[in-house]
């Protein structure tokens, strides 16, 4: 009887062994690759995305427990077309399903075009440059474009009511597409608006400022620029003082970042934001999220970590649908991928054919007391807007 | 075997290697292939340095410029007015070397006065480039250039065409670069170098000549920049004006040795490829540190760069053999 059980027991654990050996060869591992700029001038923001990409990995691989395994191999651009290029071939030649990352339109251009060459789907939302989706590139995809941005921008300035507006932008590709669509709309709504273009090598805004102040006299002063170019332009208003309802900006500006180091120049300036500051989730992914980046990096999120973690979650979710239709081994990856339609922590995302995101709206902020408060649009808004209000 | 005899052999090994050898072995690996490109492409730019330094005694910050003004004219001929890509490359050459005539009156200045005059054309050539949004696009630049066509058969456009012309860039350039270095024009340049003053009393046109060789530095740098702008097939004025056109060609020309014709490609294969391929995946966020370690040892133990101490070892060697 003794002999039979223990033979029984034998049986039974090689049986188990089988089982478990044969679901351990189902479960695969896949291996994303990531090209960002990690040095060099943008990167700042190039750290930020790859955050948001660790956090998806890991609640990638929380998920997918026991079925798949994900990995990301991270190449350095240095902030360089050359290096961008250089980082996807290799990332190709290691073998990687496709590649998510990329900052700035003027790497992003090039590096997508060798993930296009390697047959590489090519995902994100450091790119906002129209002519980006306009190559009609099929491995091609971004989560977020200019329109967002504008629409923002406009919708907060229409809702203050105002009837002039003086915009002050850099002279980059985004930056200046984004100010003329902002213009073309005002001026479309009946709105009086003057344009300002500067330079990126742009220090003393005060000529720029006594302009605006003397010459346009206007309700709201629209920024589109960057970090540094916000500061200056804010600096030179406190100075000159103009007598404006208020001052509004793009991306970089409703940030925590921008709260802790300039809480003089902050006070009441509105900028894009995904998220209010501290940050409030209640959706269960959001609230996941936002423990995750604490768990891995100790501090909360910001919208660039935001970005990076969607655009990549969107990709491993259609890596997981391509690899259980037999398809990804075969190319099938970009046809899975244009099928996505998901509520995510930016809204609604789907592609068209040209892997634009049409359904991409930005959401406003302002700075209030240290906090960043979500103001608009109203269904999103976790406090009211303080209006008129500058910050000197 | 006289030296001149072990040059050659030395240097038809070496060529033999680049256009056979390198596209046998690597011609699969488009990353390697790629960075080798990249290389290359400093390289280019580090033989026209050199040669407007060694030859016409000039220190230039300022080849950016010339970088810049090349693959802009190219892009635009290419983009515009359909000019065949091929064709287009060697306009920007002669777009560049137009560009240079403007700097001809900092000809009249000399040392470190000179270099902040020539860094300031180029300034000037980035914000002409940004303001003429209706030929250049302005700051946005220009995105999907044509790239190299093919050619009986073969892809121009793809990595290996890609390397074989640059290649083949590098290497004119640099004979052109000995070429004169052996003419009796290199006689009176080297002998400007001494003293300038008496070569004129001899009657050596030498403003002319320092004239001729930064036209003929600037051409070749636009050559290498149309190249560039094809290659990548994106430009912005950020990109083509980047000083990194100007530093990363001076380092790899001093690190290989400015003073010899094939130093400053040799300086520009080793820094960039054992940069990318040997520091970065060791240390992924701080490897130009340890280049920037490398190129001041260089400067310290061997400051006539690579070349002249490769070809000091074998010497020392005899002599102990001697002994």
């Amino acid at each position: 009887m003794t002999r039979t059980i223990a033979k029984f027991a034998t049986v039974s654990a090689l049986a188990l062994s089988v089982a478990l050996g044969a679901g351990a060869a189902q479960a695969k591992e896949f291996l994303l690759g990531s090209e960002l700029p990690l040095t060099g001038s943008l990167a700042r923001v190039g750290q930020g995305m790859h955050e948001g990409i660790a956090v998806a990995i890991e609640m990638a691989n929380k998920s997918y427990a026991g079925k798949h395994s994900f990995k990301v191999q991270t190449i350095d651009d240095e902030t360089s077309p050359a290096k961008g290029v250089a980082a996807v071939e290799k990332l190709a030649g290691d073998g990687v399903v496709a590649i998510t990352g990329g900052y700035g339109s003027n790497i992003i251009g090039p590096a997508s075009e060798a993930a296009q060459k390697a047959g590489l789907v090519y995902i994100t939302s450091g790119g906002v440059s129209p002519e980006l989706t306009q190559r009609g590139y099929p491995t091609f995809f971004r989560i977020n474009n200019t329109d967002g941005y504008a629409l923002a921008m406009i919708g907060l300035i229409q809702e203050m009511g105002a009837k002039k507006v003086s915009i002050v932008y850099l002279n980059k590709d985004a930056t200046s597409s984004l100010a003329k669509q902002v213009n073309t709309a005002l001026t479309g709504k009946s709105i009086t608006v003057g344009m300002h273009e500067f330079d990126g090598s742009t220090s003393d805004f005060k000529p720029l400022m006594n302009k605006v102040k003397l010459q346009d006299r206007p309700d709201v002063i629209a920024m589109v620029g960057y970090e540094n170019d916000y500061v200056g332009i804010l600096r030179a208003a406190k100075v000159l003082k103009p007598q404006v309802k208020a001052v509004v900006g793009v991306w970089s500006l409703a940030t925590a970042q921008m709260a802790k180091e300039f809480p003089d120049l902050m006070e009441n300036v509105y900028g894009t934001s995904m998220l209010p500051y501290p940050v409030e989730f209640t959706q269960p992914e959001a609230v996941e999220f936002a423990a995750t980046y604490k768990k891995l990096f100790n501090k909360d999120p910001d919208y660039l970590g935001q970005f990076g973690y969607v655009q990549t979650r969107l990709l491993i979710d259609a890596v997981v649908r391509a690899d259980e239709a037999g398809t990804l081994g075969k190319g099938g990856l970009p046809e899975e991928l244009r099928k996505t339609d998901a509520n995510t922590l930016i809204g609604r995302v789907t592609f068209d054919k040209n892997g634009d995101n049409l359904n991409f709206t930005h959401r406003m902020g302002q700075h209030q007391g240290g906090k960043v408060v979500l103001v608009w649009p109203s269904d999103a808004a976790n406090g009211k807007m303080n209006f008129p209000a500058v910050p000197w | 075997m006289t030296k001149t005899l072990m040059n050659r052999i030395v240097l038809t090994a070496a060529l033999a290697i680049a256009y056979v050898g390198v596209p046998l072995l690597l011609g699969g690996n488009a990353y390697v292939l790629g960075l080798i490109v990249a290389a290359l492409t400093i390289a280019g730019v580090a033989v026209a340095w050199a040669l407007l330094g060694n030859l016409g005694g000039m220190v230039s910050f300022g080849h950016a410029a010339f970088f810049g003004v090349g693959s802009y004219t190219s892009a635009v001929l290419a983009m515009k007015l359909g000019v065949p890509v091929f064709a287009a490359m060697l306009l920007g050459g002669v777009g560049a070397a137009v560009s240079s005539i403007a700097m001809l009156p900092a000809l009249r200045l000399r040392g470190p006065y000179f270099a902040l005059a020539i860094l300031a054309y180029a300034h000037i050539f980035q914000i002409l480039a940004t303001e003429m949004t209706a030929v250049t696009g302005g700051a946005g630049g220009l995105l999907s250039i044509p790239r190299f066509p093919t050619l009986l058969g073969f892809e121009f456009g793809e990595k290996l065409g890609g390397y074989l012309i640059v290649l083949t860039i590098v290497v004119l350039a640099a004979f052109a670069y000995d070429a004169i270095r052996r003419s009796t024009w290199g006689l009176a340049l080297k002998a400007m170098h001494d003293t300038e003053v008496a070569t004129r009393v001899v009657g050596v046109p030498s403003t002319h000549l320092k004239a001729a060789m930064l036209v003929l530095s600037a051409f070749i740098t636009g050559v290498v920049g149309a190249f560039n702008a094809h290659f990548i097939s994106f430009l912005d004025p950020d990109y083509a004006f980047s000083s990194g056109w100007t530093v990363l060609p001076i380092a790899a020309a001093i690190f290989g040795g400015y003073r010899t014709v094939w130093g400053p490609v040799v300086g520009a294969l080793a820094i960039y490829l054992v940069d990318q391929l040997l520091f970065k995946p060791i240390l992924p966020h701080g490897h130009q540190m340890i280049l920037g370690v490398l190129l001041c040892a260089m400067i310290l133990f061997s400051p006539g760069g690579l070349m002249p101490a490769l070809r000091r070892r074998p010497v020392k060697e005899n002599r102990h053999a001697h002994a």
